[in-house]
């Protein structure tokens, strides 16, 4: 049975992908799988380095990070992918590459992002100082069937890993957390409550 | 927040609130929110699994399947090959809740304080589980959780040994309970996407087991403060009632919503400890003169008792000590049968019922089931101790549960005469269709 897995993050910039991304990624090497990330941001200094943010070169991006995912994937590894990927077209065709692909896609209103703006992009994007800022400046289609939808501006970060989490062990892709047995103190506690009415 | 283009379901559970209870309090103005519902008919009597106790019953009722084949016929049961106690867990249900078809088909489900679904598992939706769970922390799926629960001061149970000591304490924890059950069903009706809701209130059981005079007798003196705790049940079920209705037309009134107890209840009066009954007629010995469990069965044991009325033989093959051939099985289980059925006290008999386990169970497990389930007269309240040489002694708690006097309310199509497992198979295809 095969093991591995594409999870794609799609979302504006400073939705929270990476964060997300890299915690999924830590409960599934907890739980003995192969995992590999490929952040967007990362990629871009490597892989494909030299391209810019015309929508050619973002498809572009979006394909050759597709590509790396289905090999890992086809080889028993997650892979897990955060990359802005803004158009729809792009991405679905990497989920008919891939197959085994889940979407998660992180919505958030963009005046939660501005106020984050970790790199002060947004600022800047909005004062018309940086072309095809996607959000401000060039286009974002949200996905129409994802697998997951998070809103990071309203769940803390736990509560959307565990959606992500939660929603890969009901599709069989990840195994469950642990055997949720009793423990010893557990069980005297039960062995109390039950005396108490009357049970044993 | 809900789908209002699909059909959806909204379950109240009432745990131990017999049929008459629920009729009187109706009729006598203390619910009104349920008379108003039940005036309409769709109130029935329904029979709780056996044994009637809470972990079999509402294992039977997510299931809609019978104990042999959801494996679930106690509070506790045996460790395979031997005669320690262990108590079943969630993953040891064998039959998929109804929410996990549900969830097959796409739909999500949110459900708060269910029995027997301890430690909480991945579902699609929401699951906080009810009585046994002994920690908040691993009865709620997604754990994320947590902490809104405990910002709403969310427990799951009270404090069951304070509660016999101390009447007015448990009725101050009875409230909050309740008032913190409610605030999580509508936290989380307005929060989570569900097609399937439900919350349970257990407190009604606790109530009961405790200061069933309360509810029964209007000179007692925490009748009013037990009338002003139904009271608070009613609001909640008329909260869930209105909240399930809202914006939908009136031609489809309590279509979907169903209102159920998972067994009945009555005045306790007399406990019958079945293994020192067991142990007068010769059945039964123990290794110490102070047994703790049926761990310390003598070899020769031919039979012994689990709680509240499982009678199994010590069958050869069956059990690592036994000692009764299986050809000798049927003969022994209708002698015990007998013994029971002519057993009196003060003039009157104990016993109501003797059930062969054929009578019973059916399904892959039932070769787990006890081979008789005894079930007392009213006062007579079964126990599977063996911590007591006397065969009948005052009860130690107020009440005692029932077989036949559970209740269910519902416009679903459900067999005349309907048993708790029932319910799901009239509820899963009606939400799917």
């Amino acid at each position: 049975m095969p093991r591995g897995f594409t999870l794609w993050f799609t979302g504006l910039p400073a939705s929270g992908k990476s964060t997300l991304a890299a915690r999924v990624s830590e409960i599934l090497l907890e739980r003995g799988m192969k995992v590999e990330v490929l952040d967007g941001d990362v990629v871009r200094q490597n892989l494909s380095q030299g391209l810019g943010y015309s929508k050619e070169d973002r498809d572009a991006n979006i394909r050759r990070i597709g590509y790396v995912c289905h090999l890992l994937t086809r080889n028993d590894v997650v892979a897990i992918a955060a990359a802005i990927s803004p158009y729809r077209a792009a991405r679905d065709e990497n989920r008919k590459l891939i197959g085994r692909f889940a979407e998660v896609y992180c919505e958030c209103d963009l005046e939660t992002l501005k106020e984050r703006d970790p790199k002060g992009m947004y600022e800047k994007a909005l004062r018309g100082e940086i072309a095809n800022f996607t959000g401000v400046s060039d286009p974002y289609e949200p996905p129409l069937r994802p697998e997951v939808v998070v809103n990071t501006a309203r769940e803390p970060v736990e509560e959307s890993v565990e959606k992500i989490v939660r929603t890969l062990e009901q599709m069989g892709w990840v195994p469950p957390g642990d055997a949720r047995g009793y423990s010893d103190e557990e069980a005297e506690a039960i062995q109390q409550r039950l005396r108490d009415l009357g049970y044993i | 927040m809900a789908r209002p283009r699909k059909r959806r379901v909204c379950v109240v559970g009432l745990d131990g609130v017999p049929h008459e209870l629920l009729v009187r309090l109706a009729g006598a103005g203390v619910m009104p929110r349920v008379a108003e519902i039940i005036r309409g008919g769709g109130l029935r009597k329904m029979r709780a699994a056996l044994p009637p106790v809470s972990s079999v019953s509402w294992s039977s009722f997510m299931t809609g399947a019978n104990p042999g084949e959801h494996g679930i016929f106690g509070f506790t049961d045996l460790r395979p090959d031997s005669y320690e106690l262990r108590f079943p867990l969630f993953s040891d249900l064998a039959a998929p809740p109804l929410w996990d078809r549900l969830a097959e088909a796409g739909r999500r489900s949110a459900i708060i304080n269910q029995p027997a679904t301890y430690p909480a598992r991945p579902i699609s939706g929401v699951l906080i589980s009810g009585f046994v769970a002994p920690s908040l922390e691993r009865s709620v799926w997604p754990p994320a959780l947590l902490p809104a629960l405990a910002r709403m001061g969310y427990r799951i149970d009270v404090d069951t040994q304070r509660a016999g000591k101390e009447p007015g304490r448990l009725l101050d924890e009875l409230e909050a309970l309740l008032a913190a059950r409610r605030r999580a069903a509508a936290h989380f009706w307005d929060q989570e996407p569900w097609d399937y809701f439900e919350v349970v209130v257990t407190g009604t059981d606790r109530l009961h087991h405790f200061l069933w005079p309360s509810v029964e007798d209007d000179g007692h003196p925490r009748y009013a403060r037990a009338m002003a705790y139904y009271a608070q049940v009613d609001a909640l079920v008329g909260e869930m009632w209105d909240r399930f209705h809202a914006g939908r037309p009136g031609g489809e009134e309590g279509q979907g919503f169903v209102m159920l107890s998972d067994h009945g209840f009555t005045a306790a009066a007399w406990e019958l400890r079945l293994n020192a009954w067991l142990r007068e007629r010769g059945y039964l010995t123990y290794q110490r003169d102070a047994p703790d469990s049926v761990a310390d069965l003598a070899p020769g044991t031919r039979a012994f008792a689990l709680d509240p009325g499982r009678i199994y033989l010590n069958v050869r093959g069956r059990f690592p000590g036994g000692c009764v051939e299986p050809e000798e099985a049927a003969g022994l289980a209708e002698e015990i049968a007998a013994g029971l059925g002519e057993l009196t006290h003060q003039g009157e008999p104990v016993i109501s019922h003797v059930l062969r386990r054929e009578e019973i169970y059916r399904g892959p497990l039932a070769d787990r089931s006890p081979d008789l389930v005894a079930l007392g007269r009213p006062g007579y309240d079964l126990k599977g101790t063996t911590r007591s040489a006397e065969a009948i002694a005052p009860a130690r708690l107020a009440g005692m549960h029932t077989w036949e006097d559970a209740f269910v309310w519902t416009r679903l199509p459900v067999p005349e005469g309907p048993e708790i497992a029932d319910l799901a198979p009239a509820i899963v295809p009606w939400l799917l269709g």
